[in-house]
């Protein structure tokens, strides 16, 4: 369960990207956050896993507060949640499963992730992780090798070493092609619907927040503006949140991104 | 035509020469003519060098002194031994000081200014002024050069490296850190990946270097090759001198051609 109650986030040079969010996730949900760039749907994120620490107010992750959690503390927390990114942030330049494994660290003592010295357990781990996303065969493949879709699969499967009960996904297929895009993100209900994980996704394309999510958040200027049932939103709700007729490049669909 | 003049801004006029650079470019015109004066320089020695009778020592060669192994392999196979250990010792000291030494992997604040103040310093002293002190302190011959030229190393690697770990990319940090990584164990799977073959390369150079100044040092008394020439300098024996010339010149040729093969495939 996630509480973030009256949660802030003020940024050196003063710009506030979110302003008293209050808001309150159940285990197993499947949230789709949307919003303009620059409505803080990435620090909605980041605020959670403290990789941007929040100015004020309170997130409780099962029952730690995670505003203020340094260390060892902070690590736990971050090591129960996954988290997915829009330009992949692989380590190119080695193997896949060395990729994967970087989901182990907070549990392989720092001594043997050093030397590559992993545990068979975690190799393991990382080897089903690989096979859940269906690119195990490409396990000692260097990463940079791999086409984008794959390389976002790298991703998910590092997330998911971890064993994670939330999934965080910051905008996973706007660096993808339409096809793949439609892939990843049913990768991500398999793996909301299979293993029970909370997630939570950022997107800007609103077809694809229609046909995957359950549960919409909207973001604007910091503020949440629209937290409801998917199946309640209508256009409407869509030029809220953006504050802005809906236009072609809103939408991922085929159509769209041929121009037509 | 009426339409484009009232659309397109008007042609700016090429922006004159600012003072300030002719100021400074006399300047250094006008210094580096002082400076030649105040140190005697005179273009006529370019010629009148070649009439000093000393370069008639260099020839012919003395090929017999040169080929016995004492003279010459030898001592030129200590030289390289210096510059072998100098480098792999200096280059696994590197590696972990370039890390405390870059914005992006340091752990705090302190140790990176403690850090980048001692290697400041460090790289202050010239090599050979580091090799006449650690020559003297630890011992003449191999080893004391040998140290001269690790801490050397050790110096120059720490400031390529680092530079290039500034450069690199955050985000597998990031990743690594989201995860739960600890800050040893992240930099580690997220940024050494990344910075390797830049480090690989880095190092074949700084090989290359040492190869060199372990000649130098040797004229100092850190042992090898150098403490040859400086004794047959002593005696004016430049034929065996220009003979053990060649050979070094061969021999970093060679190095060189190495080196470069590693980078390129490498980078």
């Amino acid at each position: 369960m996630i509480e973030f109650d009256d949660v802030s986030v003020t940024y050196r040079g003063g710009v506030k990207a979110l302003r008293n969010v209050s808001l309150t996730i159940d285990d197993g949900e499947f949230v789709v956050v949307v919003g303009l760039s620059g409505a803080g749907k990435s620090t909605l994120l980041r605020a959670l896993n403290g990789l941007v620490p929040a100015t004020s107010g309170s997130i409780q992750f099962n029952g730690t507060e995670v505003v203020g959690a340094k260390g060892a503390e902070l690590r736990k927390v971050r090591s129960q949640i996954g988290m997915i990114f829009q330009t992949f942030n692989l380590a190119t330049r080695t193997t896949v499963m060395n990729n994967v494994l970087m989901g182990r660290l907070a549990t392989v003592p720092t001594w043997r992730s050093t030397l590559g010295l992993w545990p068979a357990a975690d190799k393991e781990l990382a080897f089903r992780a690989l096979e859940r996303v269906g690119i195990v065969d490409k396990a000692y493949v260097r990463a940079s090798n791999l086409s984008g879709g794959q390389q976002q699969r790298v991703g998910i499967a590092r997330a998911l070493a971890q064993e994670p009960s939330v999934m965080l996904a910051d905008e996973p297929v706007a660096a993808l092609d339409p096809v793949t895009s439609h892939q990843v993100m049913g990768d991500l209900q398999r793996i909301n619907r299979d293993l029970g994980i909370t997630t939570l996704i950022n997107l800007h394309f609103l077809d694809l927040a229609r046909s995957y999510g359950k549960r919409l958040i909207g973001l604007r200027e910091g503020q949440l503006v629209f937290d409801g049932d998917i199946a309640d939103v209508d256009d409407d709700t869509f030029r809220e949140i953006y504050g802005r007729a809906i236009t072609p490049d809103d939408l991922l669909s085929m159509d769209a991104a041929s121009g037509g | 035509m009426a339409e484009t003049t009232t659309l397109s801004p008007t042609r700016p006029r090429k922006p004159r020469l600012r003072i300030r650079t002719v100021v400074i470019a006399i300047g250094i015109v006008a210094f580096t003519i002082y400076a030649a004066r105040q140190s005697g320089w005179d273009w006529g020695s370019f010629v009148t060098v070649w009439t000093n009778p000393l370069w008639g020592r260099f020839w012919p060669i003395d090929w017999e002194w040169v080929s016995d192994r004492n003279n010459v392999l030898d001592p030129l196979i200590e030289t390289f031994q210096i510059a072998v250990v100098a480098t792999v010792i200096g280059c696994l000291l590197a590696l972990p000081i370039g890390f405390l030494m870059s914005n992006l992997t340091t752990p705090n604040r302190p140790t990176f200014v403690v850090v980048r103040s001692v290697m400041n310093v460090i790289r202050a002293i010239p090599d050979l002024l580091l090799a006449v002190i650690l020559v003297a302190a630890v011992s003449i011959g191999a080893f004391g050069g040998a140290i001269a030229l690790t801490v050397f190393s050790t110096a120059v690697l720490v400031k390529l490296f680092s530079e290039t770990i500034d450069g690199a990319d955050p985000r597998p940090l990031e990743a690594a850190l989201a995860a739960g990584g600890r800050h040893t164990a992240a930099v580690r799977a997220g940024v050494l990946p990344e910075v390797f073959p830049a480090y690989v390369a880095y190092s074949a150079y700084v090989f290359e270097l040492n190869v060199r100044a372990s000649v130098v040092i040797g004229l100092v008394g850190g042992g090898g090759i150098g403490r040859v020439i400086e004794a047959q300098r002593q005696f004016f024996r430049y034929d065996r001198i220009f003979g053990v010339l060649i050979v070094i010149f061969i021999i970093v040729m060679i190095i060189e051609q190495i080196s470069d093969a590693i980078r390129r495939r490498v980078l």
